[in-house]
């Protein structure tokens, strides 16, 4: 497997066009080879624990996940709980990128593990500014065990 | 004397007795006089009659001279122990007899007799009685006698005193007896009053035994008594009257106060859901106006090459409205945020707070020569991170638009009035129209237009909110392109503040 192929990002956004602008927003910036898109928490467990559509993804997994919380069926706090709980999973970096301010959900996600916690800002820049500085700094300024 | 606190009963008797008493001895007295003037004049006709039988005895004697015979009548009267001496004497005034009663003092006898008649001297009376025989005058008799008054009076006061003790104790008897009929109803008024005032029970009565003035007492002392207890059953009839309101009042008040604590927690649930709505709808704007900008971005980008100027400057447009649209978003969040956020009073150093927002503004757009003047304020009692809400929109607004005058001056200050702070901030600015002051506060209320000075019109509501929230008022007053003069007023006392 070529490290080039490696699954950089794993977004998970249940909104396509805020998922479409985030993506773009990294893309210019050349940060990530690969980012992988996702619209829910259930699909990204399955992404992440090779389940169902994903059993037979390519290994490794990803560096970096980039996670909504107010997502339908499976929300952002049950896929952060699941992944910083598993042996295999829990030293990828989550990245919460949400609409929501409200102070539980702050600190319900960093009980839970999570490694960051950004309030998608209105405008197209911002946001884009926001996911590189994001990307940027957990991919290629954090040093993350071998 | 009767002592004053004896009773009626007592005093009643006393009173009998001694009118008994008195009437029995001015009774008894006069008799004793009646009797020994009486008794004196019998014996004074006894002893009258004696000397008349001595005289008529002894006359032979005198006529015969044979005073042995006239000593012999005169020695006849020791029978009558009260007669101490006798004489006769003859027609001439001669002693022609005398008689002294035996163991009796020495008696000295009237030279001469005396005319018929007699004389008291002390207890002795003389006496003295012709002997007349037809027409002739033979002598005269004498008698001396011993008039035993003292005997009299003393055997007539046993009489009186042992009557008068009889009689007392009769009329004892018959007082008690008598007395009763007048004292006892007397006495059982004087026993309902005592009742009455002991108990404090005005029902009571006296009962009415006699249609005399003590009869008229007990109707008017009943009288009386109904009418107090008329007036206290009155009296017990308002107060009852007055309590009944005085609870019914407080009931009132107690439903008053359960409908106002209701209304309350409508109204509080009523704002709620409209901020949780107001909340979720600008939340859920969110995503939507993200999308319209950020794509608009997108289509300028990639399609750079196809598009002309006009439709650049379009997608331009696109993205300026979403972006305010964003703003106006973003302060409404801020706005409902407000109404959820519980207040965390302290001591605020006003003048210290809004210069530092104002240096804070005034470092963002260092191009600008604002003459500034702080003046001193009082301090206030309130949340901290809403007054420099509260000063950051007051002097972002004053610098927003003063920004055209040639010399824009901003003034802050604030003075402790009676019951509460008053805190200021004037611009020499745009001002407003007096007109619209009532628009001023109210969420997304705008006097200007967009392009003359950008804005929300959010800032004067969420001011407006803080300082009602903590107790306080807002006010304004200007005039256009003159400038505006923003108050805001805090009670002294501090205050909880409400929704």
């Amino acid at each position: 497997m070529e490290e080039f192929d490696q699954v950089e990002i794993l977004l998970v956004e249940d909104n396509p066009l805020d998922a479409e602008l985030t993506m773009r927003g990294l893309q210019n910036q050349k940060l990530a080879n690969k980012i992988t898109w996702v619209k829910d928490g259930e699909e990204a467990l399955d992404y992440v624990f090779r389940r169902g559509a994903y059993a037979d993804r390519a290994e490794p997994g990803p560096r970096l996940i980039l996670l909504d919380l107010k997502m339908p069926r499976v929300g952002g706090i049950e896929v952060t709980r699941a992944i910083k709980g598993d042996e295999r999973t829990k030293r990828i970096p989550i990245v919460i990128m949400t609409s929501s301010k409200e102070e539980s959900d702050i600190i319900d996600s960093y009980n839970l593990g999570a490694n960051s916690y950004i309030v998608k800002p209105l405008d197209f820049e911002s946001l884009a500014e926001v996911a590189r500085q994001a990307g940027f700094y957990w991919l290629a300024i954090n040093r993350a065990p071998n | 004397m009767i002592p004053l606190h004896a009773s009626i009963h007592r005093k009643m008797l006393v009173v009998m007795l001694a009118t008994a008493a008195f009437a029995l001895l001015l009774t008894a007295a006069a008799m004793l006089y009646y009797d020994l003037r009486s008794f004196r004049q019998l014996w004074v006709t006894d002893l009258t009659a004696q000397a008349d039988i001595i005289g008529f005895a002894a006359t032979p004697a005198i006529e015969f001279e044979d005073r042995q015979a006239a000593a012999d009548y005169l020695e006849s009267l020791k029978g009558k122990p009260s007669i101490i001496a006798a004489a006769i004497y003859s027609a001439n005034g001669s002693r022609f007899a005398a008689y002294t009663a035996t163991g009796g003092k020495a008696v000295e006898f009237p030279a001469l007799p005396a005319l018929d008649g007699y004389s008291v001297k002390g207890n002795e009376l003389d006496l003295f009685k012709r002997i007349v025989s037809g027409q002739e005058i033979l002598g005269t008799v004498y008698i001396k006698a011993q008039f035993d008054m003292f005997g009299r009076l003393l055997k007539y006061l046993g009489i009186v005193g042992a009557v008068m003790a009889l009689s007392l104790l009769a009329s004892l008897l018959i007082a008690r007896r008598m007395q009763q009929k007048v004292t006892q109803p007397i006495l059982e008024i004087a026993g309902v009053a005592r009742t009455v005032m002991d108990k404090r029970d005005f029902s009571s009565r006296a009962s009415k035994t006699t249609e005399d003035e003590i009869g008229v007492l007990v109707d008017a002392f009943n009288g009386m008594l109904a009418e107090i207890e008329h007036v206290i059953d009155e009296r017990k009839r308002t107060q009852s009257a007055l309590e009944d309101s005085e609870s019914r009042l407080l009931e009132l008040n107690a439903e008053l106060e359960q409908r106002v604590e209701a209304r309350t927690a409508q109204l509080a649930a009523a704002n709620k859901d409209l901020e949780g709505f107001s909340y979720s709808v600008s939340h859920d704007l969110r995503a939507p106006i993200r999308a319209i900008g950020g794509f608009a971005v997108l289509l300028g980008e990639d399609h750079q090459t196809e598009l002309g100027e006009e439709a650049k400057r379009k997608i331009s447009i696109i993205r300026s409205e979403a972006a305010r649209m964003g703003q106006l978003i973003d302060d409404l969040l801020a706005f409902s945020r407000l109404g959820r956020k519980a207040l965390e009073p302290s001591d605020l150093d006003m003048a210290e707070m809004a210069n530092n927002v104002y240096v804070r503004l005034d470092h963002a757009d260092p191009s600008r020569t604002v003459d500034f003047r702080p003046g001193s304020m009082p301090h206030a009692w309130g949340d901290r991170a809403l007054f420099e809400q509260v000063w950051m929109n007051l002097l972002s607004n004053a610098i927003k638009f003063s920004a055209k005058k040639k010399q824009p001056v901003i003034e802050i200050g604030g003075i402790s009035a009676e019951n509460e702070h008053v805190y200021f901030v004037r611009d020499n600015g745009a001002g407003f129209d007096s007109r619209y002051q009532a628009k001023l506060f109210g969420v997304f209320q705008r006097l200007h237009r967009e392009e003359e000075f950008p804005g929300t019109g959010v800032g004067l509501a969420l001011v407006h909110r803080i300082v009602t929230r903590h107790g306080g008022r807002v006010w304004a007053d200007g005039k256009p392109d003159e400038g505006a003069t923003f108050h805001f007023s805090l009670p002294k006392e501090a205050s909880d503040g409400g929704v």
